[in-house]
């Protein structure tokens, strides 16, 4: 027993009952202090203050009821034991907060003080053990991680030298080969590959546990994401003889996403929608809008497979989970790519579901949250309640001297971003999170509040700077442009927001315009050096 | 110090790159790739030789490794920047280790470009090239 005094928060508005508490705790043998409160903001205040050894609630108080009580005081203090002062008609309810997490209750006017004290060190005792098994299983979880982490890393090495070695007989570097031999050098490489991915997948899942996942959330266009998963994954849908097609709605809003992490969802679910669709089936990719909710795009991945069977259905996002089916000489990988999937788009803040009919096919979908130019650009393109008198829009872009860049590419624009966001006025001016999606070329774009005239000092100032980065000058090349962006009508009966709303459509206008143009020009460089 | 030199006596208007990884396998896979698509090759395999090599050799791009006996990968970097005369090859880092937490930081401390192996060699080769004509001080008779 400790030899500390316990110190107990009594919760009860009524003063008998109190008192009795009270006197029947202090009649026991251990030393104890009381702390009683009348209300559960009291409570809050004295939890604040100091944390008690246990929490005696009564679940009828002046500022809180019922099931409400103690849900409200186990989230306010989790760690804090807590015993139920019930009367005898909420007994029921006493159980149901027992059966979630509450340690005891204890009936009202049949308390005697070796029950009380008794129930009290029990109440402790339990949590304390509670408490050290959470601690016990959150290192057995960072263990495990650090342990996969690890291993991941250490396979990379000998992986990088079959790599290695197989792509330069591959390449011919050591020789020519018989086309049998580059027939089977070209299966070692798909392993060898599929292993990466496996790796890959490992890492992804070990950082969703351990809540390490991060997503870059840009502003893009989604359909245009679609189509390039699409493109890519065309050629292993050709290859199953599974027909691969696009449902896009006439216009889709702009989402904040990540784009890779979007493009990997939707590789992840078309590739599993082909893997289980057999020769002459379809998969479909659709983008919408849902009329119910307004605050969302909908993705979804259709397949004419098999389905998945309904007693399978709630574990197919769970880590591990493999068809029990795939007999046909799938590899089906390590059960982890849809885990990683819902991860992402719960990141997001969006919802992942799946919908399946045996014998049919199954659904795959998903939302992504729109992208509120409008709610972005009130503080900045307003002044003393109404709209500034010109708007210009400045687009910044950034082209590398090589496709080929990647990595470091995507780095030197985001120094240029954060340099960029020195050359401006912070109430009048703002630079709109990145834009786009595919192509080498980033371009970042300014609104700014002022006239065309006004807007070169901006400009010069733009180009000085960000023009001024090593890393650009040594990757890539910057051009500044401008161009107004138009206003409402002089007269406009529209209210303040309507206003901002309306340059909001005007700013996405030219944006999307741009980005659209921008990956015609892509796909035109692309089939040119396809032929 | 241990180093492997391969090109010697070779026409001057090839590219020299030094390969830095502890790895020997690697370590030739890689120059052959190299060499191969007509770059000249350095290799040593720790990080106190990277830095001497340099200075001797004078390379115009520097591959490196980041976990490296005697001096990490980060500190070849920084120990690069000590020397004016080696402070302007670009160096591209090329390692196991993953992005999310080293890329950031190898490219705060110099390094042109990160790769997390194993690398596609095309995006490799594209990075090399571009970095050797981004214009380090040599630009004529690149090999493309």
């Amino acid at each position: 027993m400790e030899h500390e005094p316990a110190h107990v928060l009594l919760i009860e508005d009524n003063p008998g009952d109190a008192d009795l508490v009270r006197l029947r705790l202090v009649e026991g043998k251990s030393d104890v202090h009381v702390n009683c409160v009348p209300r559960l903001s009291d409570a809050f205040a004295c939890l604040d203050a100091e944390t008690p050894s246990l929490v005696l609630l009564d679940l009828n108080l002046p500022d809180s009821h019922g099931a409400e009580t103690f849900r409200r005081i186990m989230q306010k203090a989790p760690n804090v034991p807590v015993v139920i002062l019930s009367g005898q008609d909420d007994e029921a309810l006493a159980l149901k907060a027992v059966h979630m997490g509450v340690q005891d209750y204890l009936v009202k006017g049949e308390i005697t003080s070796k029950q009380l004290e008794r129930a009290l060190r029990y109440a402790v005792e339990r949590q304390g053990l509670l408490r050290s098994m959470e601690i016990a299983r959150k290192q057995q979880l960072e263990f495990k991680n650090r342990f996969l982490s690890h291993v991941s890393h250490e396979l990379r090495t000998p992986l990088t030298c079959i790599h290695q070695y197989v792509t330069l007989l591959l390449d011919g570097l050591a020789g020519p080969m018989a086309p049998d031999q580059t027939d089977y050098m070209k299966t070692v490489l798909k392993s060898v590959n599929q292993l990466h991915a496996m790796i890959r997948d490992l890492l992804e899942a070990t950082r969703a546990d351990s809540g390490k996942l991060r997503i870059e959330p840009r502003c893009i266009d989604v359909g245009e994401l679609v189509r390039q998963a699409v493109a890519m994954m065309r050629p292993t849908a050709a290859e199953k003889h599974v027909g691969l097609e696009v449902g896009l709605d006439q216009t889709i809003p702009l989402v904040y996403a990540d784009p890779d992490r979007t493009l990997e969802v939707l590789i992840n679910l078309i590739d599993n929608g082909i893997k289980f669709t057999p020769p002459d089936g379809s998969v479909i990719v659709k983008a919408s809008r849902v009329e119910t909710d307004p605050t969302a795009v909908y993705l979804s991945v259709g397949d004419t497979g098999r389905g998945i069977p309904a007693e399978s259905l709630p574990q197919v996002f769970e880590r591990l989970y493999q068809d029990p089916n795939a007999v046909d000489g799938n590899r089906t990988g390590l059960g982890l790519g849809l885990y990683i999937a819902k991860e992402i788009v719960t990141l997001h803040g969006g919802r992942m579901w799946v919908a399946s009919e045996p014998g049919s096919g199954s659904t795959f979908s998903f939302t992504l949250p729109l992208y509120s130019l409008a709610k972005l650009l009130l503080p900045v393109i307003t002044h003393h309640g109404r709209l500034r008198d010109a708007i210009v829009l400045v687009r910044v872009e950034l082209t590398p001297v090589s496709k080929s860049l990647r990595g470091s590419w995507k780095e030197t624009c985001q120094r240029c971003l954060e340099r960029l966001r020195r050359c401006i006025f912070v109430d009048k001016d703002l630079v709109l999170p990145p834009m786009g999606t595919s192509g080498p070329v980033e371009t970042l774009f300014v609104v700014a509040s002022t006239g065309m005239e006004g807007v070169t000092i901006m400009m010069d100032r733009i180009r000085d700077q960000v023009g001024a980065l090593p890393q650009l000058k040594a990757s890539g090349t910057l051009r500044v442009t401008a161009e107004p962006v138009p206003g409402p009508p002089a007269v406009d009966p529209r209210t303040l927001e309507q206003q901002v709303w309306g340059v909001a459509d005007c700013v996405t206008e030219i944006i999307q315009q741009d980005l659209w143009s921008k990956q015609h020009v892509t796909e035109k460089e692309n089939q040119k050096n396809a032929n | 110090m241990r180093t492997e030199s391969y090109g010697e006596g070779q026409p001057m208007h090839r590219a020299k790159i030094m390969v830095v990884d502890d790895d020997p396998d690697l370590r030739q896979a890689l120059s052959l790739r190299l060499r191969a698509n007509n770059f000249d090759t350095v290799n040593v395999c720790d990080g106190y030789s990277a830095i001497a090599m340099a200075q001797k050799e004078k390379p115009h791009l520097i591959i490196l490794d980041l976990g490296l006996p005697a001096g990490d990968g980060f500190a070849v970097l920084k120990n690069l920047q000590q020397y004016p005369a080696l402070a302007g090859i670009p160096v591209i880092v090329l390692t196991a280790r993953d992005p999310e937490s080293n890329e950031k930081r190898t490219l705060e401390a110099g390094a042109v470009a990160f790769f997390q192996k194993p690398a596609d060699n095309e995006e490799l080769l594209g990075v090399i090239r571009a970095s050797l004509q981004a214009g380090w001080g040599w630009r004529a008779g690149l090999p493309s």
